[in-house]
């Protein structure tokens, strides 16, 4: 079993020892995170100071709130299997085509990597948060929730981002495609303002969008607005999208690998 | 039993058309014409285990089609194959694990990492024991000599190295056929001669079956005993390169010095390109004329100094194939 797997292991590891090269990178994504918390706070006691807490939300939850959106975004907002893109942009992908490995699972294997270097990033990162705001923090089980839920959503992210970058084997060059999903998953995945915040009518179509089951399921539970009864159901919602998008992305794979063993790449 | 088997093997590709200017530019985008473009067509190959061919071809010609169908990572359009008992295509990762891939211009080695965790990369995909890896990889850094770069960022090297380094990435899992597409291509003199070195000597150390895509036939002369032409896509020869030699290469060029410039020099029925006076080249036919008797016929008229006889290089028995295709050869008639 582990011959099997042992080749991931190492595409993993190779991933995290490459992240770690980009050492400048490294301090800018750290420094450019407390600023983002600090504007953060600025606006929002701004907003506060000259209105009624919107929905009863009070200022210190939504602190908390969008301080705990950056740091997920940490993980979050990776662009996981940019390798795919990459590779069929210069064409390389034939090379790992020809090797006795599953591509996919090997996208997802270095993606991971990246990820996991990302998630060490976590805690220099809220050390330096703490320095500047107040993080409330919930009790044990409602933890546990959110990290399960976040868990979900990372998986909800990876496959709406292999899909994107399935794209290129088709077009090539994704990045108009890449803007307009940032852009919309940045407004309706409740990062920066959240949902609750949408006129009521809105709602329930938002929630009911992948990108709210990225960030907006996980936070919600964190900040108590979405309280144990219904756990079930919004976890529910966020393991359907996983497996739609995942059947989506299998499909998308099958037809973008077909297209280069039939027309050449 | 062939180590290789293909039969009646085509491959079609699809293009759109596309209009000129910007207009057929807008227009592709909507259009949906193709055309279809035969890249390899019909095309027969038999290969035993152990062999060295050279399959060559001008560019454009469906070398690297037909290399990318043998690896199983492009479907024919109509046809078979069967590498070492599997049809690529159908079982593609059973298939990888049977051959080995050098591309002059693409490169398997991990970008980032340095050659040592490449290999080591490589041992984990293709599951080889370690012991046999260790073996293995001893073994190619002596030849290869690979030992001074074995720590350095793959992206850090120079082309020759990289190279050597992905011969021996090709190699590790004891490969039984490797197909080489163009593995000489842009080296210099001294690194063609190690990549040589090594094809020959795994062949004839472990039996290697070796494909060998190359525009320069000096590879072709030193490796090979088999020489498959394909031009348009097909087969226009397949057989030992002496006989390409023998029945395509029946021009000769026979040398001159004269004893004294001869700006008019001429001979009857005689091709002639003039060199730097005094000497002159005569092309003949060597089924037409020996070269004592042309010798004899020039001396007849001229005083000379020195002769010598220039072979046809399988270059330029190539190159006349690439530009005038290939005929049936001439008749042996004439011989006497």
């Amino acid at each position: 079993m582990f011959a099997v797997l042992e080749p991931y292991y190492f595409f993993t590891l190779k991933a995290i020892a490459r992240e770690g090269t980009y050492r400048f990178e490294v301090f800018t994504s750290i420094a450019s995170l407390a600023v983002r918390v600090y504007l953060l706070r600025v606006v929002w006691v701004a907003l506060y100071a000259r209105n009624a807490a919107p929905h009863g939300v009070p200022l210190h939850t939504i602190i908390t709130y969008s301080t705990v959106a950056l740091l997920m975004g940490l993980i979050l907002d990776i662009d996981q299997t940019r390798l795919l893109h990459d590779k069929l942009h210069d064409g390389s992908i034939v090379v790992d085509m020809m090797k006795p490995i599953s591509v996919p699972f090997y996208l997802f294997a270095d993606g991971t990597g990246e990820v996991i270097f990302h998630a060490a990033l976590i805690v220099p990162s809220l050390a330096l948060a703490l320095l500047i705001v107040h993080i409330d923090v919930p009790s044990a089980p409602v933890l546990a929730a959110f990290a399960l839920s976040f868990f979900l959503g990372y998986f909800v992210g990876f496959f709406l981002n292999f899909m994107l970058n399935c794209i290129a084997f088709w077009t090539l060059e994704i990045s108009a495609v890449q803007l307009i999903v940032t852009w919309i998953t940045d407004l309706l995945g409740g990062q920066i303002v959240p949902l609750l915040f949408f006129p009521a009518f809105l709602q329930q179509a938002i929630f009911a969008l992948p990108f709210a089951a990225m960030f907006s399921t996980p936070l919600l539970i964190y900040i108590g607005e979405i309280p144990p009864a219904r756990y079930l159901q919004v976890m529910g919602l966020q393991v359907l999208w996983i497996v739609a998008l995942g059947a989506i992305a299998t499909l998308m794979w099958r037809a973008g690998a077909r297209r280069v063993v039939v027309q050449g790449g | 039993m062939p180590i290789i088997q293909t039969r009646d093997l085509r491959k079609t590709f699809r293009s759109v058309i596309r209009g000129e200017g910007l207009g057929g530019a807008i227009g592709a985008l909507f259009s949906r014409r193709y055309e279809e473009k035969v890249a390899v067509e019909n095309v027969n190959i038999s290969i035993e285990a152990g062999e060295v061919v050279g399959y060559i071809g001008p560019n454009g010609a469906g070398k690297s089609t037909t290399i990318k169908m043998l690896t199983g990572i492009l479907v024919p359009t109509s046809g078979t194959i069967e590498v070492a008992g599997i049809v690529p295509h159908e079982k593609r990762r059973q298939n990888a694990r049977n051959i080995g891939v050098v591309f002059g211009q693409r490169s398997q080695l991990y970008w980032d990492l340095p050659l040592r965790e490449s290999f080591e990369l490589l041992r984990a995909i293709y599951r080889v024991p370690r012991a046999r890896f260790r073996e293995n990889l001893a073994h190619f850094v002596e030849i290869l000599d690979l030992d001074r770069f074995m720590a350095t960022p793959v992206r850090q090297l120079s082309l020759g190295e990289r190279m050597r380094g992905d011969f021996a990435a090709a190699l590790l899992h004891d490969p039984k056929i490797v197909y080489l597409d163009e593995p000489t291509i842009g080296l210099d003199v001294v690194a063609k001669e190690a990549i040589r070195n090594f094809i020959a000597d795994i062949n004839k150390r472990l039996g290697t079956t070796v494909i060998l895509t190359t525009h320069d036939l000096a590879d072709v002369e030193r490796l090979c005993r088999r020489i498959v032409l394909i031009d348009e896509g097909a087969v226009i020869y397949d057989g030992k390169v002496e006989r390409l030699r023998d029945e395509y290469g029946t021009h000769r060029t026979l040398i001159v010095h004269l004893k004294d410039p001869q700006p008019d020099f001429t001979l009857p029925g005689v091709e002639i390109e003039h060199g730097e006076p005094p000497t002159v080249m005569l092309r003949f036919d060597r089924h037409e004329i020996t070269a004592e008797a042309l010798i004899r016929r020039v001396t007849a008229r001229y005083a000379i100094t020195d002769v010598a006889i220039v072979e046809p290089e399988i270059e330029d028995i190539v190159r006349r194939i690439y530009l005038e295709g290939y005929q049936k050869p001439p008749a042996r008639a004439a011989e006497n």
